[in-house]
């Protein structure tokens, strides 16, 4: 069950989810520009506690300023917000050659929103209300894209090795045989590998469809991905995080 | 009444039409007297080349006669000429312009110097005439003699002011018959369109006033009027049928999402209630499984309601069917088995729609979803199958099960928003996904279509849920 209750979220998921912002991105900082204060007083705490520093701005100005004077890796923006809208903070920012990743946050929520938000230079888009433990996994795969290479061909966790351009998956050596959508799956998985992802991210991203998946679709997949690479070998690599998602990640 | 009738007329000139027709009786005015003009100026022409003509051969015969038989027959002729009644002018002139015989006491100085003819008309003066003006307007052919003597030979053109004032007249009775139809027109057809305006402005207050289901009187000359009133109905519809569908999803609201909230709330004071740590945590996880599926709910009424203004309709473009049957059925099939279904596919290759495929998307995964909650356990092994195929000019996406099936008398029931028959109310939902798909197909102009699938099984007829698109026309 995904938590969208955000107070509950937070106690129950930022243990795990700091775990792996430490180990990954250990000092991230955010800017969220959000005009509820008591929800971004809640965010910024939340965020804190997974290991990221964030700044708050609670109007378009006072974002679009702090967002050009200081330096982020991800920024988080409320699509409706006083004295300038959020899409028009975005392509201010743009404008002035900023490309840091940003995610939008929605009240509207629905397709045609999410495809403005995106037109208008956003990265991710996250209608509310949202669970705090998805913005987090997002906001995560968003300041980790920097680092990520896209052009690595192979994406290695552990001993588990994946060909981007052979389509081949091998685990110490051995060859496992997966489904076009299961290596599409495990792509993604080890992309962003260390990172929570949730079934939202990977409706998204594997199958290009933008909602909630409401029932366990996604999960069932993932069991049959899971069972193909664990199977025959000792270590588990791919976690079920309890509340928010899924992610691959070699205990070393 | 008195009043009323003023403020009729002011209210009348301040109408268009009236502005209109001043507009055009004023342009009418304008060409009616250009014509008259015109015209006079014609026949004027015409009548003076007559006289020119007539005067000519006259002259012609004068000189003749003078060549023949010198001064003696030009004045016999002259004088003869001169007598006989009518109005033509006879004048035998000195070469100093007097004159010294003919009809005439006088002319205009400086006709008789001049030989041709006259270029305007000039006065003169008749003799012996009694009463009427003293000058008359002539015009005239002077030829000079070979002995110097002038000859005249002129006709009357009578009063100078006459021909002016026939002129005249006529264009004054004409304007007057012209400003007099267009009262008589002004008042027809502005007080006319000013009553049907009033019998709408009166509709439209009591519309305004809240009563959506009043409309426009519309006549039945189907003129712009009526026209006018015939789209100004139709988009009240529209709003009546939107308000509607709005004051539903309120009520709706009202009465079923009282329940889970007040279930919420109990659990909550349970919560509190409770020192154990593990009950209350599983209060706690039972609360936030409320809100989610509260949330859900909420995020399923606002689309639907978006998607029944047609708000996403901009985001139309060209959509492979085929491509996404075979996406959901594959997205599907493992939790299909995992619940023991088996799900196979029968989708038609290539075929394409205008849509949007979110959407689209959204509405075969909400029939999915149905069919393997309401398959499983079926008593002749439950399956469920998606099948595309092209008929008939339409696209139809079923997805069929064969589980219970829904009675043919409740089909229509189902469809609307938080309608859960009896039997599935146990399992979860939110008696939203039917509302959904179907609103999803209006916006594509297509239909939803219950079904059985087996209708020779009572025990388990199952349903078959068909998603129709019109084809696009190839």
């Amino acid at each position: 069950m995904q938590t969208t209750f955000p107070h509950s979220a937070a106690s129950q998921n930022s243990a795990d989810a700091k775990n792996a912002a430490d180990a990954i991105v250990p000092h991230m900082k955010i800017l969220v520009i959000e005009d509820d204060l008591e929800a971004a007083a809640y965010m910024t705490k939340a965020f804190r506690e997974a290991g990221i520093v964030a700044d708050h701005a609670s109007d378009g100005d006072s974002g679009l300023f702090l967002g050009t004077e200081n330096t982020y890796d991800v920024m988080v923006i409320d699509r409706m917000l006083p004295r300038r809208d959020g899409l028009s903070v975005i392509s201010e920012l743009r404008k002035r050659g900023i490309n840091t990743p940003v995610l939008i946050l929605s009240a509207l929520g629905q397709v045609d929103d999410r495809v403005t938000g995106l037109r208008a230079g956003g990265d991710d888009y996250l209608p509310k209300p949202y669970a705090f433990s998805e913005l987090l996994a997002r906001v995560e795969v968003l300041g980790r894209r920097k680092g990520t290479p896209e052009q690595d061909m192979v994406y290695r966790v552990g001993d588990l090795e994946l060909d981007r351009l052979s389509h081949e998956v091998r685990r110490t050596g051995k060859e496992i045989l997966l489904q076009p959508r299961e290596f599409r799956l495990l792509e993604y998985l080890m992309k962003n590998a260390g990172q929570v992802v949730t079934r939202t991210m990977l409706l998204e991203n594997v199958w290009d469809y933008h909602f909630d998946p409401q029932t366990n679709v996604i999960d069932v997949h993932v069991s049959r991905l899971r069972s193909k690479i664990e199977k025959d070998f000792d270590k588990p690599l791919l976690k079920t995080i309890r509340g928010a998602g899924y992610m691959i990640k070699d205990e070393g | 009444m008195f009043a009323r009738t003023i403020q009729r007329s002011r209210l009348m000139f301040r109408s268009t039409a009236v502005r209109l027709s001043a507009l055009y009786i004023l342009l009418f005015a304008l060409c009616a007297a250009f014509l008259v003009f015109y015209v006079t100026a014609m026949s004027e022409r015409l009548l003076s080349q007559q006289t020119q003509q007539a005067v000519q051969e006259e002259v012609t015969d004068i000189q003749r006669s003078y060549e023949r038989g010198g001064i003696n027959l030009l004045l016999r002729i002259m004088e003869r000429r001169a007598r006989q009644p009518g109005a033509n002018l006879y004048v035998i002139a000195a070469p100093n312009g007097e004159i010294l015989a003919g009809n005439v006491s006088s002319v205009q100085p400086g006709v008789l110097e001049e030989e041709g003819w006259t270029d305007v008309p000039f006065r003169y003066e008749p003799f012996a005439e009694m009463g009427g003006p003293r000058f008359h307007l002539a015009t005239a052919n002077v030829v000079k003699l070979d002995n110097g003597l002038r000859i005249m030979v002129g006709r009357d053109l009578g009063d100078p002011g006459r021909f002016r004032g026939i002129v005249r007249r006529a264009l004054m009775v004409a304007l007057a018959i012209m400003g007099l139809g267009a009262l008589v027109i002004w008042f027809g057809i502005g007080r006319n369109a000013l009553k049907r305006i009033d019998r709408m402005s009166a509709a439209s207050q009591k519309i305004m006033a809240g009563d959506l289901s009043q409309r426009l009187p519309v006549g039945r000359s189907g003129d712009e009027f009526d026209r006018l009133s015939d789209s100004l109905n139709a988009m009240l519809g529209r709003i009546e049928r939107l308000n509607e569908g709005l004051r539903q999803v309120s009520d709706n609201i009202a009465h079923d999402l009282k329940t889970p909230l007040t279930r919420l709330r109990n659990k909550a004071a349970d919560a509190l209630d409770d020192n154990r740590e593990d009950i209350r945590r599983n209060a706690l996880e039972g609360i936030i499984g409320e809100s989610d599926q509260l949330i859900r709910t909420f995020n399923a009424l606002l689309m639907i309601s978006r998607v029944e203004a047609g708000s996403i309709a901009a985001e139309m473009s060209e959509v492979d069917l085929s491509a996404i049957s075979a996406d959901s059925a594959e997205l599907y099939e493992p939790a299909a088995e995992e619940a023991g279904l088996a799900l196979t596919t029968e989708i038609e290759p290539g075929l394409i729609v205008n849509g949007n495929r979110e959407l689209i998307g959204q509405a075969i995964f909400n029939l999915l979803d149905n069919a393997i909650k309401y398959a499983a356990g079926s008593p002749d092994g439950p399956r469920i199958t998606v099948k595309l195929a092209r008929s008939d000019g339409l696209i139809r996406l079923s997805v069929c099960d064969n589980g219970t099936g829904i009675p043919p008398e409740k089909r229509k029931e189902v469809v609307k928003r938080f309608v859960r028959l009896d039997e599935s109310r146990s399992k979860p939902g939110t008696g939203l996904g039917l509302s959904l798909v179907e609103a999803v197909m209006e916006l594509h102009g297509g239909a939803l279509e219950l079904s059985a699938t087996q209708d020779d099984k009572p025990q388990a007829p199952g349903l078959t849920a068909t998603m129709v698109f019109p084809a696009p026309k190839l």
